[in-house]
């Protein structure tokens, strides 16, 4: 990625509004923006969802392959998660090897996702140390205006839960739905003008500093965590932004299950 | 070509695999504006074909040593998400997309009125996420229709279409079966307003009377689409 040049009078508008317990969009400090979720989107992925925050669109779609269990896991399939940001998704994005900062939303979600036990890989092996099933999550970003990671997050979950394991065209008997067990939400927090603010859009990530993301499982179990970027941050403030990503997963949650 | 002549895919009343005549064009639809955070943008679906296009720019040329001091260069990637094709696509670069890029560039740098900023670049972003047969054309169009949606002046927009050959019989807009089992495939890039090309490629095997009803084919396609392309920058549905 580009390093982003990032204007100082942005950062001070944005401290100043938060002096005023306001943000630049508009909304609360703990409001997110409407979010759209689409599934089967995708016609030659086996699961796919499509999700828009505000002006952050991004794709989910997953593909399945045949693997070689790994030798001491005999009895269990893999899963695999990346995420690519590609030029098309923003002015900053570059083309080339994959960015620090993909690879670390990849790995992020995918530890959620994994951590959760939502899919059971031991249901994915075929043949005991031959033939296992490699669930391949990709992530693909179409526009970032923030919080790639929230989306990303849950247009994953979305794709998976409606997954169908491709078992005839690989020719080891007939089609049958993944089935997701559990449902990780990812909440991020970014630091913004001295204070946290939920689902930051893109000039509050210009103009912020460091950020935390959670993924809470069903019963408020916490599956990954992740600070990143400069800045520092006390328990106070973690334990408030805990409480607010206990209530919004639960919100968000709600959306996937009324699809 | 694959060239498995012996799939029969044109059945005895001339109708298609997917119930098409020779001539007909798969179903396509235009939209703009669909990557808000670009300076235009485009997502065009032909048949299952799903592309999306961003325009970023004129901007600052960087590297440096890219920039032409009379006239801006393009920057153009054309790339399959992983999830575009049956089988995993890898990401990242490969001889084909660095081919395809190549041509799309070459095409509309001859529309594309470059001299009007030196030194800067327009960046074209094709991402295919679906892919069926014919994304280079796909790309290529939706691109001119995203460069216009972003204001860049141009002389004319590019429509892009193929036609080939299946079972000895010369066809429009090849579908992944026929794409796979046909006997030629003839891409090529129109100016609509002029009737000239900007793009043109080929491979297979084609006589040249089946040659001049392919070309024809295109030609009067591409007159289809760029109405369709016309009606989705005035803001009506494709």
């Amino acid at each position: 990625m580009a390093i982003p040049l990032v204007p100082k009078l942005l950062r001070a508008h944005l401290a100043e509004l938060a002096e005023n317990d306001a943000r630049i969009d508009g909304r609360q400090q703990w409001e997110g923006r409407d979010v759209e979720i689409e599934t089967s989107v995708l016609p030659r992925a086996e699961g796919s969802a499509r999700v828009r925050m505000g002006d952050t669109i991004v794709f989910a779609g997953v593909k399945f392959q045949i693997m070689k269990p790994y030798s001491d896991r005999p009895n269990q399939g893999g899963l695999m998660c990346s995420a690519e940001i590609r030029p098309v998704a923003g002015r900053n994005w570059e083309s080339g090897p994959p960015s620090p900062e993909s690879i670390e939303l990849g790995r992020v979600v995918d530890r959620g996702i994994r951590e959760s036990g939502c899919i059971d890989v031991d249901a994915l092996c075929i043949i005991p140390g031959e033939k296992a099933w490699q669930v391949i999550l990709d992530l693909f970003a179409i526009s970032d205006d923030g919080n790639l990671f929230d989306a990303f997050a849950l247009a994953g979950i979305a794709a998976l839960r409606n997954a169908v394991v491709p078992a005839e065209r690989f020719e080891v008997g007939e089609d049958y739905s993944l089935g997701v067990s559990k449902t990780p939400i990812m909440c991020s927090y970014h630091k913004v003008g001295d204070r946290f603010v939920y689902d930051a859009c893109g000039r509050e990530e210009l103009g912020g500093d460091e950020r935390i993301h959670i993924t809470l499982g069903d019963d408020d179990h916490v599956h990954s965590l992740q600070k990143g970027l400069k800045g520092i941050f006390s328990t106070e403030e973690f334990t408030e932004i805990m409480g607010r990503a206990q209530e919004r997963s639960k919100e968000i949650r709600d959306i996937l299950d009324s699809l | 070509m694959g060239g498995y002549g012996d799939v029969q895919m044109i059945d005895e009343n001339g109708k298609r695999v997917d119930g098409r005549g020779p001539g007909d064009l798969r179903d396509i639809t235009i939209e703009t504006d669909v990557v808000p955070v670009a300076d235009g943008s485009c997502r065009m679906t032909w048949g299952t074909n799903e592309v999306i296009v961003a325009v970023y720019g004129p901007m600052e040329c960087h590297p440096r040593k890219l920039q032409r001091q009379d006239r801006a260069v393009l920057d153009v990637a054309y790339n399959m998400a992983p999830f575009s094709t049956t089988d995993r696509m890898r990401p990242g670069f490969n001889r084909r997309s660095r081919e395809i890029s190549k041509v799309t560039k070459d095409a509309l740098e001859s529309v594309v009125l470059l001299e009007l900023y030196p030194r800067s670049k327009i960046r074209i972003s094709i991402e295919v996420l679906s892919a069926e047969a014919g994304t280079r054309c796909v790309g290529l169009t939706a691109a001119s229709v995203a460069l216009a949606d972003a204001g860049v002046p141009m002389t004319d927009m590019v429509v892009s279409v193929a036609s080939g050959k299946i079972n000895d019989v010369v066809v429009c807009d090849l579908n992944k079966e026929e794409d796979n089992y046909g006997e030629a495939d003839l891409p090529m890039g129109i100016l609509p307003n002029s009737g000239q090309l900007v793009f043109l490629q080929m491979d297979g095997d084609l006589s040249q009377e089946e040659f001049n009803q392919a070309w024809q084919y295109n030609m009067d396609a591409a007159q289809t689409i760029h109405n369709f392309m016309v009606d989705s920058l005035k803001g009506g549905e494709a």
